[in-house]
């Protein structure tokens, strides 16, 4: 159950690659067809340097948060739904980057709603390049249902 | 970035974008999401997980829906034009789904050097065999247009 205790705590910061592969894995699960992800040439011809992340990439950290972060905010996955989101877009992100990634806790609040009491809570992730660049924010808000 | 400017002749108006129709989603369609994007949680994939925590199955990631509404925008606003994507999830998408994409304008202001800000609202509906389209997801998005640089 998360609490508001849990307000700036910081996540472990991590970095990843913005790895080509991966960029056009990404693409075609979004069922995104656009060239420039998917063809160096067409990224080049439209001004990116390689392949250009599509806007919600930054799903990926998935694969790369260290174990445990979810945990910390000790959530019932079972009763957890999605929210919000929110990017914001800086500079471009193109496949060889290599991003950086800091997450804290900005928000946890308690809320009666049409789907009876839950918790809100809401992260803020900033990512910067390898020239220490912002180059991305985006804050997620998750739902737990149940007792605050 | 002021309101005063809203209504000033120069602002270009942004047609709507042509309504898009994607699916129907399939287990598949999640589970490819679910690897590409690194998301294993078993409701989106494990259908006695879901049944137990109370869903008829399992349903898709809202950041599958929300990956499909970005690309969709990027193709309306131009792709380096966007500034910042939002979503709200308001609604499950279940196998079977198809989603329908629709995109409105709500505002352009001129910006500086001849650009326009644009700020659009976003939805997503699901629509499937016998039932009506359900709201499944509300967007906005805001875009950075460029000025007309060969007639300046």
């Amino acid at each position: 159950m998360a609490d508001r205790g849990l307000i700036g705590w910081e996540y472990q910061c991590y970095s990843f690659p913005v790895e080509h592969g991966k960029v056009r894995e990404f693409a075609v699960a979004v069922k995104d067809d656009d060239p420039v992800l998917h063809d160096v040439a067409a990224a080049r011809a439209a001004g990116y340097a390689d392949l250009p992340a599509p806007p919600t990439f930054s799903a990926v950290t998935a694969h790369w948060a260290p174990p445990g972060g979810l945990d910390a905010l000790g959530l019932d996955l079972r009763r957890v739904l999605a929210g919000e989101a929110e990017w914001e877009y800086l500079e471009d992100i193109v496949a060889g980057d290599v991003l950086t990634v800091r997450s804290r806790v900005a928000d946890v609040v308690g809320k009666t709603g049409s789907r009876g009491a839950m918790t809100l809570v809401t992260t803020e992730h900033t990512f910067t390049d390898q020239h220490d660049r912002t180059v991305l924010r985006l804050r997620t808000t998750v739902i737990e249902l149940g007792e605050h | 970035m002021t309101q005063a400017h809203t209504s000033a002749p120069a602002v270009p108006a942004l047609p709507p974008a042509p309504v898009r129709r994607v699916g129907p989603l399939t287990r598949t369609d999640f589970v490819r999401y679910a690897g590409a994007g690194g998301d294993f949680n078993p409701m989106h994939h494990d259908d006695d997980f879901a049944r137990a925590a109370g869903y008829p199955s399992v349903f898709g990631h809202g950041l599958l829906t929300a990956g499909i509404l970005s690309g969709y925008a990027a193709a309306w606003l131009g792709r380096r034009n966007l500034r910042r994507f939002g979503v709200r999830y308001v609604g499950q998408v279940w196998p079977g789904d198809t989603l329908v994409l629709a995109g409105e304008p709500v505002r352009a202001t001129a910006g500086a050097d001849g650009r326009t800000e644009v700020e659009v609202s976003l939805t997503v509906h699901s629509e499937a065999d016998g039932r009506e389209p359900r709201l499944v997801l509300r967007g906005q998005a805001t875009a950075t247009l460029p000025g007309e640089e060969r007639t300046a």
